[in-house]
């Protein structure tokens, strides 16, 4: 169990972090929280997949970009209402990451990321050729959908506080949890695991299946934040790999790894981007290629002491 | 027919095209398991160097090759021997997120010196091509595509046939019996690590003839040399011939036929259907960890 | 030096900070105006025309000491975030120059995608957004009352590019379309295939391609193979070029073709080289057209005046950027509207605007009740001998459209 203290200091910050809308902060100021916790949702959504399983997902956008699209039909041309909207989002998320988690998540390595890689692009090039070869007018191709206006930051903050609390706390279960030991065995020897009768396959599949409920939740969100989608957007190569920077930088397969990670980068950015709008990305590069090298684990995997947070990263071996 | 052979033909040259820029991929990972996400980033290289040697000193692209090949080869070396060698024995991930963060730094410098301007190297004979009984042949992709069979070629003889290759090839193999046989293991990586730099910057010099190109153009980039080389075959260095070759002729055949659109979503689809079919490449000569 | 004087020291440095920057605040009143614009990225490169088209009327205004209200300038100060080419970035943005800067007036970046995502942040906080440089039709449907556009809807901008073919002898029967798959060129794409049914021109071939396509060869192999008369392409710049180093390599000439954005960004010319030549762009704007206001003066001092500044010729967002930054400066000194501008002082400038009709360099600017500037021509220019020549409609015409094209191999 967590520590009296920890515990204490998760309820402040929580409370914290409640009553903030009422703090009289700008608008922007909830928003930037708001895009931090979403941030969070996401690496912490890709943490659950790959950071436990040590499998690398380059397509985890896939299942964000369904999520917005669904949401966004059902709130534009069924005029559901949003809460539904998102589940329904989850849902099929999940639904679609089963039959492409069976395969896939047999293969190894880079082959699995590029696997998954080529589902999200495919995904994305389906949705902007489907009307014109099916001849219907649904998913708008390149024009994209409007959404109807949504309501103020503040229900967005708390709808996105929401979801990085439920998604933290899944990585807390899962990290306590039985099937946390399978993922990590996984991680650590799959071979072996398998031959102790851990159903590897399943394990992983379970994992990828929740990892893709909560993007595709998220991707509903953000899509009625952002009140338009086209498949440019929300398909968007790049949103993959700043969950993976994101998981990466704060620690691999630790529960709090992308709460630091989301938080670090977005932050940092928020600080240098205006001022340096070129040289900011430069130092972000170097900024992680520091960190690789000297906190090989992530920030959280090395700062915390061995045993309480263990990474799944190890460290780096002697060098020859 | 004749749009056939034509498509066919584009196919096999854009192929080309793909394979010349993929070996080098092909070759780090095949020797270290590094998946270099700056991978792009040495194809804008080669090319910018070339359009500025061109636009500065009017000097042919084709001539500015050794150099671009010296130039990548010293810049690939430095980088293996000071950065990516302190992670190549952590697990692959740490590589992939160290050299996304050197994507950041070249491509975002890149960006900062030499604004987003779109360029192209636009020499008296470019786009100039052969005519052969209504079948057209542009000069620059065939010569690259001469070059990528030289490169592979070249990349083949130099792992077979010399002294350092049997190094590189006892490291890639079995990394501890390779240091008990005498070999400087952190040297092998970084020459390696140099030869994929020098033969992708050589692809892009020749590119910056027929693309445009810009700062920020390595990532897509990357990722068909990804592409390619998997479906080739993961460190199996004639894999790069192969994979750049199918991927060139479907996409050229769905976008002729079909559309252009839906090449490059077959693009993918044939890529997962590949994967979980053969996931040691087409030839079943890669590496699968 | 102690503690006791290093804080000291500090003290005052402070408290002459305070005073100085308060100072500023007191001594001289700004309009402060704010824009999300993409420096960086996929647009990275367009973003930055409209960036200097901006800075280029900001320098104008505050050269005359500002803009002029009741008898008093306040000069303008601009401040740009780069959007990073995403959508979501600019709504960030857009949001942050309105609650956290408290700029005084927006004005819109480059691209439709970002502006649209702007725009909703826009409408929320009641800021009129001007943009020069984001067209599509979509953008209107919302019935939104805070956006305004000085460039006309996407699909009619390419009108002059395919009207031209009544002046061409003889007249070009058939054509084929093709355009890459984002908002902006699908658009277009369709404003030809509206045009050239007016025009009587039976369209072979239409098909939207990926933006990512490496290679056009194989697509444009199939062009070819039908034969059309002209080929229409809805393009950004990037494609325009790609699409004329295909044609040459794969050795299609039609008798024209032409492109619904890039022949007017320098880069183009400066980069094809003789490539570029007989390649026909839709434009809005001109600098021949006899069109001027006070502070621009005619448009081709404004042309000329641009290339002074930056060296090159501005193109025609660049044009349409300026004359939107200007409407809302008029707006400005017809209202009688100081800083800091109030909530109530934006809805009357959106009022205003809607019901102005302005005569600028940049043409007529009339929004109307929709947003979308209504009185715009429809100029298709063309490349002759390294240069951007209008060539569509007559009135502005600088030259007969050459036509049709010379072949790649008799050049």
């Amino acid at each position: 169990m967590l520590k009296k203290s920890s515990l204490l200091i998760l309820i402040l910050i929580t409370t914290g972090l409640l009553i903030v809308p009422f703090g009289g902060f700008s608008e922007y100021f909830l928003r930037l929280l708001a895009v931090i916790f979403l941030w969070i949702g996401k690496a912490g959504c890709w943490n659950i997949i790959c950071g436990y399983t040590g499998y690398i997902d380059f397509g985890a956008v896939g299942y964000y970009g369904i999520g917005s699209y669904v949401t966004a039909l059902l709130m534009s041309k069924g005029n559901a209402p949003f809460l539904i909207s998102i589940l329904v989002s989850g849902l099929v998320s999940a639904l679609i990451a089963l039959p492409i988690g069976l395969p896939t998540l047999r293969l190894k390595g880079a082959y699995f990321g590029i696997a998954t890689l080529a589902f999200a692009e495919a995904m994305k090039q389906i949705i902007l050729e489907f009307d014109k070869t099916a001849g219907v007018n649904f998913f708008e191709g390149p024009h994209g959908i409007t959404l109807p206006i949504g309501p103020k930051n503040e229900f967005f903050y708390y709808v996105g506080f929401g979801i990085m609390v439920v998604v933290i706390g899944i990585a807390y279960w899962i990290k306590r949890s039985k099937f946390g030991y399978a993922l990590r065995a996984i991680r650590e020897a799959e071979q072996a695991a398998e031959l102790s009768g851990v159903d590897t396959l399943r394990s992983k599949v379970k994992a990828y299946m929740i990892s893709a409920f909560f993007l595709g939740m998220i991707g509903g969100i953000e899509a009625y934040w952002l009140t338009y989608i086209t498949p440019h957007m929300v398909f968007d190569v790049l949103i993959t790999i700043q969950m993976v920077v994101m998981s990466l930088l704060g620690g691999m397969g630790t529960v709090f790894g992308p709460v630091v990670g989301a938080s670090f980068l977005t932050i940092l950015y928020e600080l240098l981007h205006r001022d340096f709008p070129y040289t900011y990305t430069i130092i972000v590069g170097f900024i992680i290629v520091v960190v690789v090298l000297l906190m090989p684990k992530g920030i959280v995997g090395t700062l915390t002491p061995a045993g309480h947070e263990p990474s799944m990263v190890q460290g780096r071996q002697r060098e020859p | 027919m004749l749009l056939f052979l034509q498509s066919l033909i584009n196919g096999i040259l854009l192929g080309g095209i793909y394979a010349s820029y993929s070996a080098g991929f092909s070759l780090i990972f095949g020797v270290m398991g590094v998946i270099n996400i700056f991978h792009g980033e040495m194809v804008m290289l080669g090319a910018f160097l070339t359009y500025w040697i061109f636009t500065l000193f009017h000097i042919d692209p084709f001539l500015t090759v050794p150099l671009s090949f010296f130039s990548l080869f010293i810049f690939g070396y430095l980088v293996q021997r000071f950065v990516i060698n302190r992670v190549v024995e952590a697990p692959p991930m740490n590589s992939y997120i160290l050299t996304f963060g050197i994507h950041l730094i070249v491509a975002y410098t890149a960006l900062w010196i030499w604004t987003a301007d779109f360029r192209t190297v636009t020499t008296s004979y470019s786009g100039m091509n052969a005519n052969m009984g209504g079948i057209v042949i542009p000069y620059a992709r065939l010569a690259t595509f001469v070059l990528a069979l030289i490169v592979v070629a070249g990349v083949y003889f130099l792992l077979y046939r010399t002294e350092i290759g049997r190094a590189i090839q006892a490291t890639a193999q079995d990394k501890e019996i390779a240091r008990l046989m005498g070999v400087n293991i952190r040297q092998i990586y970084a020459i390696t690590f140099g030869v994929g730099a020098a033969i992708t910057g050589i692809a892009g010099s020749l590119i910056s003839t027929y693309f445009i190109i810009f700062p920020q153009m390595g990532l897509s980039y990357t990722i068909i040399a990804f592409c390619v080389v998997v479906l080739g075959g993961m460190g199996y260095i004639p894999g790069a011939l192969y994979g750049g070759l199918i991927l060139g002729v479907v996409q050229s055949l769905t976008a002729t036929y079909l559309n252009a659109g839906l090449s490059g979503a077959l693009t993918f689809i044939l890529l997962f259907i590949m994967l979980v079919l053969r996931p040691a490449g087409i030839l079943g000569k890669g590496i699968v960890e | 030096m102690g503690l006791k004087g290093r804080v000291c020291s500090r003290t005052i440095l402070l408290c002459l900070l305070i005073a100085w920057t308060h100072g500023i605040a007191l001594g001289e009143q700004k309009f402060r105006i704010g824009y999300a614009d993409p420096l960086t990225g996929t647009f990275g490169r367009d973003g930055n025309l409209v960036k200097d088209a901006y800075n280029f009327w900001a320098e104008l205004v505050n050269a005359k000491g500002g803009i002029e209200v009741k008898g008093k300038k306040y000069p303008v100060e601009l401040t740009v975030i780069d959007d990073k080419s995403t959508a979501a970035e600019n709504a960030r943005f857009t949001e942050k120059l309105i609650t956290e800067d408290k700029v005084d007036l927006i004005l819109g970046g480059f691209g439709s995608d970002s502006v649209f995502a702007g725009s909703a942040v826009a409408e929320k906080y009641k800021y009129p957004l001007v943009s020069g440089a984001a067209s599509s039709d979509k953008l209107f449907a919302r019935g939104f009352k805070y956006y305004f556009s000085t460039l006309g809807k996407a699909t009619e901008e390419v009108r002059g590019c395919v009207d031209i073919v009544q002046i061409l002898s003889p007249k070009p029967k058939t054509g084929a379309i093709i355009g890459s798959d984002i908002l902006f060129t699908s658009l277009a794409a369709e404003g030809y295939r509206k045009y050239a049914a007016q025009n009587g021109i039976e369209i072979l071939h239409f098909e939207l391609f990926p933006i990512t396509l490496q290679d056009y060869n194989s697509m444009l192999v199939k062009v070819k193979q039908k034969n059309p008369d002209v080929l229409f392409v809805g393009s950004h710049l990037m494609v325009a070029m790609k699409t004329i180093k295909g044609m040459k390599e794969i050795d299609f000439t039609p008798k024209m073709v032409t492109f619904s954005y890039g022949p007017t960004v320098p880069d183009f010319i400066k980069s094809l080289g003789k490539d570029a030549e007989y390649v026909v762009g839709a434009s809005e704007w001109a600098p021949n057209l006899p069109y001027r206001d006070p502070l621009f003066g005619t448009a081709r001092q404004f042309n000329e005046n641009y290339f002074k500044k930056y060296g090159r010729n501005p193109d025609y967002v660049e044009a349409a950027s300026a004359a939107g930054a200007y409407a809302i400066q008029v707006a400005i000194e017809k209202l009688g509207i100081t800083p800091p501008v109030k909530e109530e002082d934006r809805v009357r400038i959106m009022e205003e605007l809607h019901r102005q009709s302005l005569t600028t360099f940049y043409g007529v600017v009339k929004f109307g009740a929709g947003g979308a500037n209504e009185a715009h021509p429809p100029v298709a220019v063309q490349v002759q001998n390294g240069k951007l020549v209008n060539v569509y409609p007559k009135e502005v015409a600088e030259a007969a459209p050459w036509y049709p094209m010379k072949p790649w191999k008799k050049r």
